[in-house]
């Protein structure tokens, strides 16, 4: 049964992962221009264009140039940067980690901060405090996480410049191997809280509602008869109820946290891989710009495939699909 | 609970019960009785009316813009300086005397001081005044116009003056013409002194702008300094000077003309935002803003939920392997990235409104394809449909007659809350710069702060009306669009 659920889900998977693919090609075929007057000045006499032509497979058919195409993505091949002439997967990899370190704290964060909020909030949930944090993380959701990122930049950057405004680290960098960690540490506080406040307020409100469903029920009512602590009650029978969904949801919840991530990097000029797909897509940098939607896409596609494993898993009613 | 009636009303759009006249039935539930019910009880919720007011507020900004402001957000420029607080800052004591903008056409406004020998005359030379001024009779002629002003504010940042003229003279015949301002301290400056005219001089215009270094340095400056605030330095009356002097010549042959001359001191304080980098009103960008994000909001949730609707009830309905498919589609769609998918695709169809519309509306259907599809797919075994089924009715027939009728109330709620994501989707597109340069947005106006500096000014005025202004509007959406879904989904669960 497991089997075949799983089995499914890769398929999906894949097929997703198809039409990515598939997109990707189409798109940049549509591109205004041939391929190769994109990457080389127009002097070229019309022999050397036609020897590029053929080194970079333009001249095959359409159809051959689509499988060789899937074939060098599956390979992460996505060719050399018009502008640093490097290639594509190096440039993302040299991006990668900052990337990563960012959505893996803000995430982090998002989560603890969410789900801790949402219980302690569902236990005491109608007092003055409930309705001052739902308030606030309700105004927070709606707020766009640009403008998040941009309120923090005004008031930490500049009214109260305690926090770098821009980049990854000082340049120059700090000499020690600890004051290069300070470092960075203190140019990622501000893209950290960006991120965070503009995601743990979606789990606050999920952890919340459902929590304060599940202490509506019997089996509270019933642990409460057993003389339970309101504790007890609330983290090991509530709360363990709802956990089932809140898993997926980390899973569920990390493409928007990407998007976050995107216009984050943007806006405190972090060197990391949104920021790279922004720059290139302005520069018109397409190896870049399909690399990193790849990358990102995939990040994403794989998510969605442990989300569904890790619902089929933890939750008991979900057999058979 | 199902085909128990509500006593209170009729039943809302088809849930009634099917015996009698099936077709009918979906057709003659759908009166205005269930919208007049759905707001009654909108109006109950505090949260809903809410929203709906800050809607509302907003629906008029949009609407009234231009008669909110005279200005157009795109193309007057240079209104006041750059970044010029808000005109009410005034009432805070540290900008009482913040200067303020001297604009001064000064065709009707100058003032004859010294006539020897000249005559003049008013005119028009292409559709604009100009004043011919010609020497009366033979020898050294002189006209002297001065314009006085007051200026009691602090030291402005910049002034300019603009005077156009030409000339044409006879044999001999020459002209020389100048500008000077008197402080009020009694200091003179000579802005600008022409060369000698002779012959026929070309229409043209002399500009004169306080950050010229050759101008500082010939008026006795440092190259650095703010002549603005040197010249202007004393609160008082000053006086604006221009005098032309003819010498020589035949006298009837010299002409010389003067167009629209223009002075203008840009003010620190303006209108009810402030101006942006260029002096370009902001309270305009921001009221043409609304404007924009509410079409972009509700174009997108209205395409989003056609699409949506369509894919949906088709899938619930015909359901087998179109189902599958459809599905597997919006499992697609639902996988690829939000923003990133948005900017590549911007990127290739052009930075045009149109194309960002359809770009996010084309992304953002998903979900309702898939309410709309459980909610078919409850429908599809209900009495009436089948009874229609069984009258013969075609698929295409059911699906428009009986099935889209009952899912409309279910879709309003989310073409509510479809309206906020979209705002935000463009302007987070706007502000990343693929928006429009054409269309003001608010997305827009962060943009440009954050490109031209706001931030290193602290320019509060220019950061957040945009940004709390998208998030206010978001809000309400949220409000009324739950409300709305409490409502119509309570209904739902009632039958």
């Amino acid at each position: 049964m497991t089997g075949t659920y799983f089995v499914r889900r890769v398929g999906y998977g894949l097929i997703t992962l198809f039409v990515v693919m598939t997109f990707n090609f189409i798109i940049f075929r549509i591109m205004p221009g041939d391929p190769v007057s994109l990457i080389l000045n127009p002097e070229f006499s019309p022999e050397v264009r036609q020897l590029l032509r053929e080194m970079y497979g333009l001249d095959q058919p359409l159809l051959t140039q689509y499988f060789l195409y899937l074939k060098s993505l599956l390979a992460f091949d996505f060719g050399h940067s018009f502008y640093s002439r490097r290639p594509v997967l190096d440039e993302l990899m040299a991006r990668l980690p900052n990337t990563l370190m960012l959505l893996g704290t803000a995430f982090a964060l998002n989560v603890v901060i969410g789900v801790a909020l949402g219980i302690k909030m569902a236990a005491r949930a109608g007092s003055r405090l409930d309705t001052g944090v739902t308030g606030v993380s309700l105004f927070l959701n709606a707020m766009p996480p640009f403008f998040i990122g941009l309120l923090l930049l005004l008031a930490f950057g500049y009214y109260w410049p305690i926090f770098p405004v821009r980049g990854t680290m000082s340049v120059p960098p700090p000499t020690g191997q600890w004051a290069i960690l300070l470092d960075r540490i203190h140019h990622l506080v501000l893209p950290v809280t960006a991120v965070t406040l503009s995601g743990f307020g979606s789990w606050y409100l999920y952890t919340r509602n459902n929590v304060l469903g599940a202490l509506g029920q019997d089996f509270v009512l019933t642990a409460r008869a057993k003389g339970l602590t309101h504790r007890e009650i609330l983290y090991r029978h509530a709360f363990r109820s709802v956990l089932p969904p809140i898993v997926t949801l980390v899973f569920l919840s990390l493409p928007g946290v990407i998007t976050g991530a995107v216009i984050t990097e943007t806006i405190f000029s972090l060197y990391g891989v949104g920021r790279y797909l922004i720059d290139a897509t302005l520069q018109q940098d397409y190896p870049v710009v399909q690399g990193c939607f790849y990358i990102i896409a995939l990040a994403v596609i794989i998510c969605n495939f442990l989300a569904d494993l890790v619902y089929g898993l933890v939750d008991p009613r979900i057999r058979l699909r | 609970m199902n085909d128990v009636r509500n006593p209170r009303s009729n039943p809302p759009a088809g849930r009634g019960p099917a015996p009698l006249g099936p077709f009918r039935q979906a057709a003659t539930a759908r009166r205005p009785g269930p919208v007049r019910e759905v707001w009654q009880e909108f109006r109950r919720s505090p949260r809903g009316m809410l929203g709906l007011g800050i809607f509302l507020v907003f629906l008029f900004l949009g609407l009234a813009a231009p008669w909110l402001t005279p200005y157009h957000p795109l193309e007057d420029q240079f209104l006041a300086d750059r970044m010029a607080r808000p005109a009410w800052m005034r009432y805070v004591s540290r900008y009482r005397e913040a200067p303020v903008t001297v604009d001064l056409f000064l065709f009707d406004n100058w003032a004859v001081s010294v006539e020897e020998n000249v005559e003049t005359e008013r005119s028009e030379q292409d559709g604009q005044n100009v004043l011919l001024v010609r020497p009366a009779g033979p020898g050294p002629a002189r006209l002297v116009l001065e314009h006085r002003f007051e200026y009691r504010a602090k030291p402005p940042g910049t002034f300019f003056v603009q005077v156009p003229y030409g000339f044409s003279g006879g044999p001999g015949a020459t002209a020389t013409a100048g500008l000077w301002l008197s402080a009020p301290d009694g200091q003179e400056y000579a802005l600008w002194t022409s060369r000698r005219l002779g012959n026929e001089v070309r229409w043209t215009t002399q500009r004169i702008d306080s950050r010229d270094m050759q101008l500082k340095m010939r008026l006795g400056f440092r190259p650095f300094a703010n002549l603005a605030s040197e010249l202007l330095r004393v609160p008082g009356e000053y006086r604006l000077t221009l005098e032309v002097t003819f010498e020589g010549g035949r006298e009837a042959d010299a002409v010389f003309r003067l167009g629209e001359s223009r002075l203008r001191i840009p003010g620190q304080l303006h209108g009810l935002m402030g101006t942006d980098h260029l002096g370009g009103d902001l309270w305009s960008q921001f009221v043409y803003g609304t404007r924009t994000s509410l079409m972009i909001g509700f174009v997108v949730a209205v395409i989003a939920v056609v699409v949506g609707t369509v894919v949906g009830i088709v899938s619930g309905y015909v359901g087998r392997w179109v189902d599958e498919v459809l599905m597997r589609l919006v499992d697609v769609f639902i996988s690829i990235p939000f923003l990133p998918i948005l900017i590549v695709l911007v990127a290739v169809t052009g930075k045009s409104l149109w194309n960002l519309v359809l770009v996010i509306g084309l992304f953002s259907w998903m979900s309702v394809a898939r309410l709309v599809r459980s909610q078919t797919l409850t429908l599809r075994e209900r009495a009436f449909v089948e009874a229609a089924r069984a009258a013969g009715a075609r698929p295409a027939y059911i699906m428009v007659t009986h099935i889209l009728p009952n899912v409309l109330g279910l879709v309003f709620a989310s073409l509510v809350l479809l309206v906020p994501s979209a705002i935000v989707a463009e302007a987070t597109l706007s502000f990343l710069g693929f928006g429009d340069p054409r269309v003001p947005t608010w997305g827009r106006m962060l943009q440009n702060a954050r490109g031209f500096g706001a931030f290193g000014e602290l320019a509060w005025w220019w950061i957040l009306p945009p940004g709390l202004a998208l998030t206010v509007l978001a809000m309400a959406f949220v409000f009324i669009g739950n409300t709305l879904d409490d409502i119509l989904n309570r209904r739902g669960k009632e039958r």
